[in-house]
């Protein structure tokens, strides 16, 4: 195993470590997409009736944005556990190491890209025991590829304002870019129900592929049509946003 | 081509000359040339450092606080990219080469930062792989220095438990894992208790023993006394003095008795009887004589003979010496450690006595 | 009285100086109307739903509600950070009456959460909301939210006491659209899901969502603005009561 790999598996066990350590931190970030799946089927549940979510239940429309939401969590609190690092000096020590600097930002990105996966997995889980339909396991396959990439993409979001800011005080900056980004989509209706600025920006917002990508297994049946789409997005997203962090990264301290 | 007019080098002078440069590039462990950091504001923390730290010598770098230390170690270990000028870590720049400076140097940064979460062993052996230790090793190296600082028992424990001592051993070990050349130390003891402080003063009486480089930063002058072969003592960014401690302390002056007789009646006598042994200072009340001994504390024995003789009666009597305080004073204007901690002298600067038996190395803490 | 308004005025100028704090209890209920308008607003057609000039103008209360709970929270947060720092030790060693202590911040609450409903209808009407009941109703909107912020806060109070610790409190976050979700902030309440439907019979941010709705989609229907009003009194009563027991319950046992 190539030394650098070795670095991401660590980096990525010393976040894990973090979550069994101190599960009341994770509960919430783990919870809440579970909570507002339950919620807004609850209180929106009734639009569904409206024709053109085709007699799917809204909780099933949902569940997708949940996932999304927990990737988009996931993102960002890996940005406020850096600026946390950083104010704490801990990430000097890792920039004291001989490690390249990509292979940090590679640690940090793979352990949000697996911790995404924890409130993802328990939200399936309610979902479908709540009556939700089983997607099959290569949507769920897919749906896993998009949910790690986007939390991948919202982690190099959030490392780039926390080394900007190097202030856990940057937080809300890191969620409300996730926030907006999973919302002003197709999250609430499909794109006919969508009215003024709303249906506008959700046409052009990139997350809605992905969004769509990950409903398609929920909704209907997987189609290579809707899967296109969301992984070109996401990896648009990836290099854009992952350039973002590398010119962040290598501009920290000293960097060859 | 040219050539005529040149003397045909010879081969084994160019290899002697090129391992002549090299060996000389080792010997310095770390060099500072013109060194310049300007932060937003054009506020310069370090205005042009030049210094020159041999191999396994341990360089006491000095200064109150704001003054420049840390800006400048963030610097030479790679955490900081200088502004102005030149440094050269373990023979290589530390702009230019810092992937190599960093596989070289080992950093105790100020305030231990660890991950309170892991336990003193995880956090050592993930450092073991962040420096790219094999895995068959990191184990065996990781218990190994973890048992040199005397945390095997707390090795299990989170580092949340531990006290701030048993923490700074940690970070200490964290720092020796790769067996590095060059060992930064960032005010090490700052906010230790007394019993660990002595404990990490002896880890940097071993490691200068079996070879390490440290670079010490501190702002206590008992520390740079005790610990650096050579001090070097920066104020506004700026290295006003260097030295070893005893040359610097040589620069200001000669140490002195301060002798108080039990009676002023006698004073006349004294100062007659210690005049053959120094330059008599100034007197300030009737029983007070201070003279100056150049041997320092040998002085005190046949000091006290001659009064004896001369039948005096000695009611106290204190050997002063020059302090880098002394030295600070002299070359800034102002005292190191502040008007306040200045009175209290350089003895005693963490306002309590230093116990005289070493802390036991397993320590202890709240649980 | 002098001192419970110097200690508002404190509470008041150091969330002013923070402004990063106060952010999220506005710009989150603001992204999230602004989603709930955009996404659902065909919603306003679906029979039961209630006679509405927009969807905006009925989700303004949810907004509001939302926003006045984030400040709740906040107003705990910042209890707790003086509980650890230790500064909440040192005016509770002061020869002041305690009970100003609390009602200081509570007071500091109530004017942010004036500002808070001031902001959310004054920017419903630029986007196109209209106020049914004229500027009484918006008086009376400002009173109901300005009763049930106070009430947030000194639930906030109530857990920072107890809780002592700032992260704890902030793990309350989730709970706050827990509670919301099972109420009628959102959606009217004869087209909740069921059980939702039932539970929000007896939610009382229910009636103080009602009551502040009211009169911004409607002519003033006493008994919504009174049943709102009288949930918001409720609980800020009750919650002001508890966070003064549990003040005296702190210094008890310190």
């Amino acid at each position: 195993m190539s030394e650098n790999v070795r670095i991401v598996i660590a980096l990525v066990r010393r976040a894990l470590n973090e979550i069994a350590r101190v599960p009341g931190a994770a509960i919430p970030g783990v919870l809440a997409p579970t909570i507002f799946m339950i919620g807004l089927s609850a209180v929106f549940g009734r639009a569904a009736h409206l024709s053109f979510y085709h007699a799917t239940s809204f909780r099933t429309f949902i569940v997708p944005v949940g996932f999304l939401q927990g990737a988009s969590f996931t993102g960002a609190a890996t940005g406020v556990n850096l600026a946390r690092d950083i104010e704490q000096g801990w990430f000097d020590r890792l920039l004291l190491s001989p490690t390249p600097r990509i292979t940090l930002l590679a640690g940090l990105v793979a352990s949000a890209a697996v911790r995404a996966l924890m409130p993802a997995s328990f939200l399936l889980a309610v979902a479908v025991l709540w009556g939700v339909h089983w997607p099959g396991l290569l949507a769920l396959l897919l749906a896993a590829v998009l949910v790690m990439g986007l939390a991948a993409v919202m982690a190099f979001w959030g490392v780039t304002v926390a080394l900007r800011a190097r202030t856990q005080q940057a937080a809300p900056l890191m969620q409300i870019a996730g926030f907006i980004a999973v919302l002003f989509t197709t999250a609430y209706a499909p794109r006919q129900g969508l009215t003024g600025w709303l249906s506008t920006v959700s046409r052009i917002n990139p997350v809605t592929h992905v969004l769509e990508g990950v409903r398609q297994g929920f909704t209907e049946t997987l189609s290579w049509g809707q899967t296109w789409p969301a992984l070109v997005s996401l990896a648009g997203l990836l290099v854009l946003f992952g350039a973002l962090a590398v010119r962040s990264m290598l501009r920290t301290g000293v960097s060859a | 081509m040219g050539d005529a007019g040149r003397v045909p080098r010879d081969p084994r002078r160019a290899v002697a000359g090129s391992l002549y440069t090299l060996l000389r590039t080792v010997d310095v462990a770390v060099e500072a040339q013109g060194l310049e950091r300007e932060f937003k504001g054009a506020i310069k923390a370090v205005a042009g450092i030049d210094l020159a730290v041999d191999a396994g010598e341990v360089y006491g770098f000095l200064g109150p606080n704001g003054a420049g230390k840390t800006t400048t170690v963030r610097m030479l270990v790679t955490l900081l990219r200088p502004t102005g000028g030149r440094a050269r870590v373990a023979g290589f720049d530390v702009a230019r080469q810092p992937a190599q400076v960093r596989r070289r140097i080992g950093v105790a940064l100020q305030e231990a930062a660890l991950d309170l979460l892991m336990t003193g062993r995880e956090l050592i052996e993930l450092q073991a792989t962040l420096h790219g230790i094999p895995k068959r090793a990191v184990r065996e190296r990781g218990a190994e220095l973890i048992e040199r600082v005397g945390l095997s028992d707390a090795q299990d424990r989170r580092v949340g438990t531990y006290s701030g001592g048993m923490r700074r051993r940690l970070d200490l070990a964290m720092a020796l894992i790769h067996e590095p050349a060059v060992l930064f130390l960032d005010e090490p003891t700052t906010g230790l208790d007394p019993a660990s402080r002595l404990t990490l003063w002896e880890e940097v009486r071993r490691l200068k023993h079996e070879g390490t480089t440290v670079f010490l930063t501190t702002q206590y002058l008992e520390e740079a006394d005790q610990l650096a072969d050579r001090v070097g003592i920066i104020d506004s960014g700026k290295l006003v003095v260097e030295g070893t401690p005893s040359a610097l302390k040589a620069q200001v002056g000669s140490p002195h008795l301060d002798v108080t007789l039990t009676s002023s009646d006698g004073a006349a006598a004294a100062r007659q009887a210690l005049g053959a042994f120094g330059q008599l200072r100034p007197p300030d009340a009737g029983c007070h004589v201070s003279v100056a001994v150049r041997e320092g504390s040998s002085a005190i024995a046949p000091v006290v003979r001659a009064l004896d003789e001369a039948g005096l009666e000695i009611a106290s009597l204190e050997l002063i010496e020059p302090t880098l305080d002394d030295v600070f004073l002299a070359k800034t204007g102002h005292h190191l450690e502040g008007e306040d901690a200045a009175e209290q002298g350089e003895r005693d600067p963490y306002g309590e006595e230093a116990p005289l038996v070493q802390a036991s190395a397993d320590g202890h803490a709240p649980r | 009285m002098r001192v419970t308004i110097a200690l508002a005025r404190r509470a008041l100028r150091n969330s002013l100086r923070r402004p990063q704090l106060l952010a999220p209890m506005i710009i989150f209920p603001s992204l999230m109307l602004a989603v709930n308008v955009g996404g659902l607003s065909h919603t306003t057609t679906l029979p039961g739903f209630p006679r509405v000039h927009g969807f905006l103008d009925f989700q303004l209360a949810a907004a509001i509600l939302q926003s006045l709970l984030l400040a709740g929270v906040q107003l705990g947060i910042a209890v707790a950070l003086e509980i650890e720092g230790g500064f909440f030790d040192r005016l509770a060693a002061a020869p002041i009456p305690r009970v100003s202590i609390v009602l200081g911040r509570l007071l500091a609450g109530g004017v942010i959460a004036i500002a808070q409903v001031v902001y959310f209808l004054v920017a419903g009407l630029v986007f196109g909301a209209q106020i049914q009941a004229g500027a009484g109703g918006f008086a009376l909107v400002v009173a109901i939210g300005a009763i049930a912020g106070t009430g947030f806060g000194a639930i906030g109070m109530v857990l920072a006491l107890r809780a002592k610790n700032a992260s704890m409190v902030q793990g309350i976050f989730p709970l706050v659209f827990v509670v919301l979700f099972i109420s009628s902030a959102f959606f009217p309440r004869g087209l909740l899901s069921s059980p939702a439907d039932a539970v929000a019979a007896y939610n009382p941010l229910s009636y103080i969502a009602d009551g502040m709705r009211n009169p911004i989609i409607a002519a003033i229907s006493p008994s919504a603005v009174l049943e709102g009003l009288a949930a918001a009194a409720a609980v800020a009563l009750v919650a002001s009561v508890l966070s003064v027991l549990a003040l005296r319950g702190r210094l008890r046992e310190a």
